[in-house]
């Protein structure tokens, strides 16, 4: 305990060499090392553990090098020119919607984002919008009924700490590969979410969501656990573009499913994807992991990812619990000079497991867009099945499609199927619509959102209804 | 910081015997032996940490003590190996030619099939051009140390427009314990040609050693190669091999290559079109069981507009084998109108049994049609229980089930004796109930 009371001494006394002023003191000076990490600790008054875990982290990623098989290029991230802690900054609110950016309202109003959502999102503040205080506050109430935990990660490591230290790196470990480790070192906020046993939540938490949207920060944290019998439907991000100053997100994403526990983990990306010339844009690096520890639990993932300039990442499934069942089903659409390396790993332990892969690529412009997936059968897995299908489309002759997936079984009984297919917009389809009066775009938004079918049922009615919109957004002018 | 380059025996041995090869008698061919020769020195041996090698361990050839083998071999009997339908045989016994075990029908003019040796007098201009210039050296270790081994090898080449329908066998014999060998042979058909080959690798013991195989094949305008591939070493052999092919405009290479032997192999195949219209069908057969590890690398380069390829490519792993595919279809800007299908269907036999496939598809074009499957699985209950509904005790229900799996590509296989030679290595291999 001493050690602890001499850092915090040693942490809490007045910076010796003057950055410390009375603006800058919640700010980080740029940089990485073990005493930044402390600062940030610190600052978010966490306890002594919790440091050990973030500087575990941060020791094993000095070790680690950025990972190259990704089958993207950018140039090497400094990271000693990142500020790793700044307070969030109160934003300047905006009096009224008369105040927006009229081409954010333009979105808005072409993606159909309810009324009451869009004064939230475009950052009006919130006593100006009708009734949207009650209805949060409502929300809350209903959730706090039924013993759901819904909070950022600080308040939940102040508030439940036993959970928190319980279950963070217990699906991805703090070395798990080099972001996840880099996260785990100065992850500043994020979301928990803890739905205690038989409890089903009674709402998407996506509605709660979209109206406390908040700056997530560079280094995002997200636990979600279901215990015994839970189940919850998540959703992350919006169908709105995000304009964010951070080039570099390394978030992680941990899942835990007990027995006969049910997650549904749905994503919708909108980052800015840089300019049609390639320049500028966020680096999505993201681990995403979920663990069927229960039996018969489940979990799903959805994703429609349009944006970024590069995305990195594959939302999984370790499948422990006998009869435990992993879905992926992924959109992922690059246009310009974005690339996406993203897909899939389905571990199969337990007996009788069960995962899907449905993934669609589509590229158009000079863009380039990879699948890489992991089915892996490990020889306790007896009776394990998986059903892999990856579809890419090509739109105009300047982008590459890539299929990766690796197949990995050692259990006999495990059956494992794969497809893949990789096509165009035929000129017969098209010609069958303009025949029919239907216009060349319209007709490509129609055949696209054909194709991404399987994927958008899976979404919660009012996102899979934006996504389709989103689609035809991100595609105009590509085509025809 | 210096990086320790970790060398082992093995490249020991075969660098050691490449620098000790007296010159070659064309001054091209000792330059290309010299270019290899400093890259075998240079590039390490790749691990399993290599994307490439991610799922295959070297370690039984690192474990291995080889020396470059002895000039003279003892005497081995050929009978057993004998292709009847083959219009000319080729032997080499530990690598080295061996012309008396040698036999040839009378060939059609146009068609020479010899030691590289004996091509170098007739067709020299052919062979610079292609000999070493398919199989790239420069980031493969043991397409370097083939080549800079390179001291003789086989020779086909088949004039223009000369079509032999009768197969020509290579047959290469292993005879002794600890030896590496660095087998090599160019194949060159020219415009509108169409030959059969059959690359054969069989042993005469049941010791370890190390086969390293190179195998160039050229197809010019028009013309036709069916390669036909038997990989029959010793269970307890490492064999390592690499085919390249190039394909011209509307050019056809047909492959069947089957696996069925060594503790380790590895195949690298690798097919560059060099023009439109291309055509490829390519077809793999591994059979394997106990410890044995057999690696599949194809690589099919799109380069030019209308390529065809269909490839299947099937696993049989029993005991605690490991099956490994990879499967790369590549199809550059530009490559429009290709057709490209490739699957891969795998077997399991065996609850140690183990299967790593991995399909590819990079596509750049956008006005193709490429397709990808995989499945690994274990033979049908339900078919199991037809057979047996039928009267057919169990083990001889799954034996034929096995069989049929297997027989989709040996049927291909368009020698008929080898196809029996392969059907009853099938049967005494599950029938030996793996």
């Amino acid at each position: 305990m001493s050690t602890t009371a001499a850092i915090e001494q040693l942490v809490n006394q007045p910076y010796q060499h003057g950055f410390v002023t009375d603006i800058e003191s919640e700010t980080a000076p740029k940089g990485l090392n073990e005493d930044i990490i402390r600062f940030i600790s610190a600052k978010k008054n966490e306890p002594e553990w919790l440091l050990e875990f973030r500087l575990k982290a941060y020791r094993h990623w000095l070790t680690m090098t950025p990972p190259e098989w990704p089958n993207v290029k950018y140039p090497p991230v400094d990271f000693q020119a990142i500020t790793y802690y700044a307070a969030p900054k109160s934003k300047k609110k905006l009096k009224s919607m008369d105040e927006v950016d009229p081409e954010l309202l333009k979105t808005f109003e072409k993606l159909g984002v309810p009324m009451n959502e869009r004064a939230a999102l475009a950052g009006v503040a919130v006593d100006v919008i009708f009734d949207s205080v009650s209805v949060a506050t409502t929300y809350k109430q209903k959730l706090a009924d039924v013993g759901i935990i819904f909070c950022s990660i600080s308040e939940a490591v102040r508030e439940h700490p036993e959970l928190i230290r319980q279950y963070i790196g217990s699906v991805v470990p703090t070395g798990d590969n080099f972001y996840a480790a880099l996260n785990s070192a100065v992850f500043t906020d994020g979301s928990f979410c803890f739905i205690p046993k038989g409890v089903k939540c009674p709402m998407e938490l996506s509605t709660y969501f979209r109206i406390n949207t908040q700056e997530s920060g560079q280094f995002e944290r997200t636990l979600i656990v279901a215990e015994e019998g839970a189940s919850v439907s998540y959703l992350e991000g919006c169908t709105a573009p995000k304009f964010d100053t951070n080039q570099l997100h390394a978030a992680v994403v941990e899942l835990v499913a007990l027995d006969n526990a049910d997650i549904k983990y749905s994503t919708v990306q909108n980052w800015y994807a840089g300019d049609e010339k390639g320049v500028g844009g966020i680096y999505n690096f993201v681990t995403k992991r979920g663990l069927c520890k229960g039996v018969n639990s489940r979990i799903s993932w959805t994703q429609v990812e349009t944006g970024s300039a590069i995305t990195w990442k594959y939302p999984s499934c370790v499948l422990r619990g006998d009869n435990s069942v992993g879905e992926f089903y992924s959109v992922a659409l690059t246009n310009h000079y974005q690339q996406a390396d993203t897909g899939t790993k389905m571990i199969h332990i337990g007996k009788n497991t069960r995962s899907t892969i449905i993934s669609k690529g589509i590229s158009a412009g000079h863009s380039n867009n990879s699948y890489r997936g992991l089915v892996r059968i490990v020889p306790t897995a007896a009776g394990a099945r998986n059903y892999s299908q990856c579809d890419s489309m090509l739109i105009g002759t300047k982008c590459g499609a890539n299929t990766f997936p690796y197949i990995d079984v050692r259990n006999p009984t495990g059956k494992v199927e794969h497809e893949a297919t990789t096509s165009k917009i035929g000129e017969d389809q098209l010609f069958y619509f303009q025949s029919r009066g239907i216009g060349a775009e319209e007709a490509v938004s129609m055949i696209i959102n054909g194709f991404c079918k399987d994927v958008f049922q899976q979404l919660p009615m009012e996102f899979a209804v934006e996504a389709t919109k989103l689609l035809g957004l991100k595609l105009e002018g590509s085509v025809g | 910081m210096s990086v320790a380059v970790v060398k082992h025996p093995f490249v020991e041995a075969l660098v050691s015997g490449g620098r000790a090869l007296p010159a070659a008698p064309a001054s091209w061919l000792n330059q290309r032996r010299a270019a290899a020769l400093e890259r075998a020195n240079a590039l390490s041996v790749p691990t399993t940490r290599n994307e490439e090698w991610r799922f295959t361990d070297l370690a039984p050839l690192t474990r291995l003590r080889v020396a470059a083998p002895a000039v003279a071999a003892g005497a081995v009997d050929v009978a057993p190996y004998v292709v009847p339908e083959a219009v000319a045989r080729l032997v080499f016994v530990d690598g080295v030619p061996v012309p008396a075990l040698n036999a040839r029908c009378a060939l059609p003019t146009g068609v020479m099939v010899g030691t590289l040796a004996a091509g170098l007098k007739t067709h020299a201009t052919a062979i610079e051009n292609h000999l070493a210039r398919h199989a790239g050296f420069e980031q493969q270790l043991f397409a370097a140390l083939n080549t800079a081994w390179l001291r003789d090898g086989a020779f086909v080449h088949i004039s223009k427009n000369v079509a032999l329908a009768e197969p020509l066998h290579i047959l290469n014999i292993a005879t002794r314990e600890d030896t590496a060998a660095c087998p090599r042979c160019l194949i060159v058909a020219e415009s509108g040609a169409q030959c059969t080959i059959i690359e054969d690798y069989v042993t005469a013991t049941g010791d370890a050693y190390f086969n390293n195989a190179v195998t160039e094949i050229v197809v010019a305008p028009n013309a036709q190669v069916r390669h036909v591939r038997a990989q029959r070493e010793s269970l307890n052999a490492v064999h390592i091999a690499t085919c390249a092919v190039s394909l011209a405009k509307d050019a056809a290479y047909i492959s069947q290559s089957i696996a069925f032997g060594a503790r380790l192999s590895r195949y690298n195949l690798d097919i560059v079109q060099q023009g439109e219209g291309a055509r490829t069908e390519i077809d793999g057969l591994a059979l394997i069981s106990g410890k044995q590890v057999a690696d599949t690398h194809s690589f099919m380069d799109h380069a030019f507009a209308h390529g065809r390829m269909i490839q299947l490519h099937k696993t049989i792993v029993g005991g605690e084998a490991h099956a490994v595919f990879n499967g790369k279809v590549m199809v550059r800007e530009g490559a429009q109108l290709t057709n490209a299908a490739q699957q891969s269907r795998n077997l399991l036999l065996s609850s140690k049994a183990r299967v790593d496939t991995k399909p590819q598809l990079e596509i750049f074009a956008d006005d193709v049609k490429c397709a990808h499957g995989a499945a690994v699985g274990q033979l049908d209950a339900e078919q199991l229980f037809y057979l047996k509904s039928r009267g057919l005790p169990e083990a001889q229900a799954r034996n034929l089930l096995t069989y049929a799996f297997g027989a989709e590509i040996v049927d291909r296989v368009p020698v008929k004796s080898l196809v029996a030679q392969f059907e009853r290595a099938i049967m005494a291999q599950t029938g030996s109930g793996v």
